[in-house]
């Protein structure tokens, strides 16, 4: 084999250090490649996003000039409440940015095998560290621009504001965007170097105390702010529930005031916090770099540490919850089900969200009596009812199609084992179907009955719920596991990437219709059942709604399961 | 010498999955460095490549360092892991050209080497296509063509016959051959001792993270006092007597 000789010298070549541009130049070529592949395979997909998005968009648009032109109204008022608008807002972005960024900076420095193989190269760790930093700062900062740009279009058409504001809106945004990512760079490195082991728990619980965290702080709001009688008293407590967001060394503070003088016509003093926040921001990404890249092998080489000790997995509580739940089912589905139960408690991704999003609701439900001493109206009660049914099915729907969609398709590349087990193929998908219907319907109902003690339902109304509920499980479960079986992906190994496929799209957005339908049907249950004043009875026309959501329900679940098993029966493996 | 590892050690925890090995490997030499699972040869070459950091002595490679002086040292290395790794969404014409702007080769002659070890390593019909959709036999050929492309002086590859067909482990087993004729270091770790057997010039064999014997096929023979093959003998060196013990957490789950 020949060798090609190069002209340059070799001490000169082994000197050479590659560049931060040369790595952010790889990222932009990946980037370009993915969206190239987007365009030309997945075409409809892309529409969606766009189309998605432009809705979103649209909708925060038309929301936010609502509530600003509302504000205006009440002049005196709107002095007082708007800046703590801005104020909340940046709040609380500054926690789900350095939260955020905190996670992708951890993906790609340590848990990923990139940086394996970019640490066996001459690129120096500051240089890898900064790639890395600047790419977790772009897709983190992906939810302020969907929220930002509909606030600032808003605020801009209310006021009729000059350019000079859009420019500071745009301008204080970027500079803000890497305050929280450098703490959050930061705090990645912290959980490698010494939470190496527990990293995924950790990054899990720690948004389960953020998200407990806001939802007492609205509770408490909530509470305060519920009242008919408003007093001097009443708005002294208010405002004194959030005066810490206006601490003058808060970087949220800083956004506030720029933004706020430039409201105002001021762009001097808006110039300076822009400036401060700016300056602020690229100092503190310069210090979390540097810290990061000086102990960026000690902590990868921890993170990829071998286990200082082992996990003996005896799976009796498994077996034991298995064939409690399920012994109306033969030996051989309920092994297939074991196998998926264990896969379920073993992943704390799976189940701690659906733990957090149940958990969240329930925490709501524990506050909602309290907010009206005089207890509910019977219209209340009727709305409450109805807005509880669309959160928890809304819930249901997010977690079957990230979790439930891809279970087929995770049988993956050893799916030639499905073939060869003793069971027929339609017995592996309704055992799937069937695990997947248990465990949403034990997340969903407690929540539920939770729901409707809160409102002190009569009971024939609490049945009607509990039956809807039910039959939107068994619909959306059997969109899931049918439509994922008639889409599979069987060479992606991650979940999250299957459900992002086109048979995950479909599976969203038929999801997504059946709750929709479900909550238009149960609205007018709801609504035909307030004839009755105390909601103690159903008439017929509440009864047909209901008896429509059952139904549809039902049929979606049949009509998927059927197509999912056809083509399950014809795979070749 | 390319390769100087002087007591090296390295702990995760009580674990020692290095203790104290001390290796040298000369220029122009292919050391294969063989041993059970869990021997902690996949540990070695990770501090060798500057993935871990050794907790006590000392990795040089070309004179250079690993403490001191780990970007001089990397740039004289190459290292193909056991799992290759590409990046999804690049090409393999797209990942060798990063590779060979990473290595600071001269942008004049880059894109005639990249053709020339794309066609010693037959990768050249998909070479335009996304990695995402190459098998494994593919995508170790790519890394491999990959890490040849800056010539290195040092090429490290931990298990690189896994998932190779057999005229490709032929070509790979060529490659390593006439690379260490050429003057360059291999430095091999692998299963297969049949080729360790066929090409190495040196066998290093690891157990419980310490090297239990190291020389020519012919050194191992002799120190083995009898006439056996390569496999005879490291079964007999990596005897599986007293394995490590770790703390045991029960999960009832």
């Amino acid at each position: 084999m020949t060798a090609i000789e190069s002209p340059i010298p070799l001490a000169q070549r082994s000197a050479t250090e590659p560049t931060f541009w040369l790595l952010l130049r790889l990222k932009l070529t990946i980037l370009r490649n993915r969206l190239r592949q987007l365009t030309d395979q997945t075409p409809l997909q892309l529409l969606m996003v766009i189309g998605f998005l432009a809705t979103i968009w649209l909708g925060l648009f038309l929301i936010f000039d609502q509530v600003f032109r509302f504000i205006r109204h009440y002049e005196k008022e709107a002095i007082i409440a708007l800046p703590y608008v801005f104020h909340l807002f940046f709040f609380s972005m500054t926690i789900l940015l350095g939260f955020s960024t905190a996670v992708l900076v951890y993906g790609s420095l340590f848990a990923r095998e990139e940086p394996a193989f970019l640490l066996t190269t001459p690129s120096k760790p500051r240089n890898i560290v900064a790639v890395m930093y600047v790419e977790a700062l772009f897709y983190s900062s992906w939810s302020l621009i969907l929220l930002g740009i509909p606030l600032m279009a808003a605020i801009g058409n209310v006021q009729g504001l000059r350019w000079h504001f859009y420019a500071t809106f745009i301008g204080t945004f970027l500079g803000f965007v890497p305050i929280p990512g450098a703490i959050g760079l930061v705090i990645a490195l912290f959980i490698a170097l010494y939470l190496p082991r527990m990293a995924k728990r950790t990054l899990m619980y720690a948004s389960g105390v953020i998200l407990i965290l806001v939802i007492v702080f609205w509770g408490r709001l909530w509470v305060i702010s519920s009242t008919d009688n408003i007093t001097r008293q009443w708005v002294h407590d208010l405002l004194g529930e959030l005066s810490y967001l206006k601490a003058p060394l808060l970087p949220s503070t800083w956004v506030s005031k720029a933004i706020g003088f430039s409201i105002q016509d001021n762009p001097a003093d808006a110039a300076f916090y822009l400036g401060m926040t700016v300056l602020t921001g690229l100092c503190m990404s310069h210090w979390a770099i540097s810290l990061v890249a000086c102990k960026l092998r000690p902590a990868f080489g921890r993170a990829h540490s071998a286990p200082t000790h082992t996990r003996k997995y005896t799976g009796w509580a498994s077996r034991l919850l298995t064939s409690t739940a399920f012994f109306y089912l033969s030996a051989k589905m309920r092994a297939v089900i074991l196998k998926d139960v264990r896969h379920f408690l073993r992943d704390p991704v799976q189940w701690s969200q659906l733990a957090i999003l149940f958990g969240l609701l329930s925490l709501y439900l524990f506050y909602l009596p309290r907010s009206r001493s005089d207890g509910f109206s019977t219209q209340w009660q009727a709305l409450i009812c109805f807005m509880n049914f669309v959160a928890i099915t809304l819930i249901l729907s997010t977690f079957t199609s990230r979790f439930v969609f891809p279970m087929v398709s995770m049988e993956g590349k050893q799916i030639w084992l499905a073939g060869l087990w003793p069971l027929t193929r339609s017995q592996v998908m309704w055992a799937k179907f069937l695990y997947a219907f248990t465990v949403t319907a034990v997340a969903a109902l407690p929540v539920t009955w939770l729901s409707i003690r809160a409102v002190e339902l009569a009971p024939i109304i609490g049945l009607a719920q509990i039956g809807a509920t039910i039959a939107c499980c068994i619909g959306l479960c059997g969109l899931a596991i049918g439509l994922g079986a008639r889409w599979p992906n069987f060479k992606e190994p991650t979940a999250s990437r299957i459900s992002s496929g086109l048979g995950g799209t479909i599976n969203l957005i038929a999801s997504v219709a059946l709750v929709a339908v479900n909550g238009t049907l149960f609205a007018l249950t709801c609504l035909y059942a307030m004839n009755h004043r105390d909601l103690r009875g159903l008439e017929l026309r509440s009864g047909v709604a209901l008896g429509a959501a059952i139904l549809i329900s039902l049929a979606a679940a049949a009509f998927s399961m059927t197509i999912g098993i056809r083509k399950f029966r014809h795979q070749d493996f | 010498m390319a390769i100087l590892i002087d007591n090296v050690t390295k702990c995760f925890g009580r674990l020692r999955a290095v203790d104290g090995i001390s290796l040298n490997v000369k220029r122009g030499e292919l050391f294969a460095f063989l041993g059970p699972n869990g021997a902690g040869k996949t540990t070695t070459i990770k501090m060798m490549t500057g993935l871990l950091t050794p907790d006590s002595g000392s990795i040089s490679v070309c004179g250079h360092p690993m403490s001191t002086d780990a970007q001089l040292a990397k740039a004289k290395i190459a290292f193909v892991p056991d799992q290759p790794f590409l990046y999804s969404k690049l090409t393999a014409r797209e990942f060798m050209q990063f590779v060979g702007e990473m290595y600071g080769i001269d942008r004049r002659i880059l894109p005639e080497r990249i053709e020339h070890y794309m066609g010693q390593l037959a990768v050249t019909n998909y070479a335009d296509q996304l990695a995402e959709g190459y098998s494994h036999g593919m995508k170790q050929r790519v890394v491999l063509a990959a890490a040849l492309l800056h010539e290195p002086d040092v090429l490290v590859v931990d298990e690189p016959m896994v998932g190779l067909d057999p005229r490709t482990a032929r070509t790979v087993k060529d490659i390593f051959r006439d690379w260490a004729d050429a003057g360059r270091t291999v430095f091999m770790s692998t299963h297969t001792l049949e080729v360790a057997e066929a090409i190495a010039d040196r066998i290093g064999i690891i157990n419980h993270g310490r090297i239990v014997a190291c020389g020519t096929l012919d050194e191992l023979k002799a120190k083995a006092a009898r006439e056996h093959r390569l496999e005879d003998i490291f079964l007999e060196l990596t005897d599986p007597k007293d394995p490590p013990e770790m703390e045991e957490a029960v999960v009832p789950m």
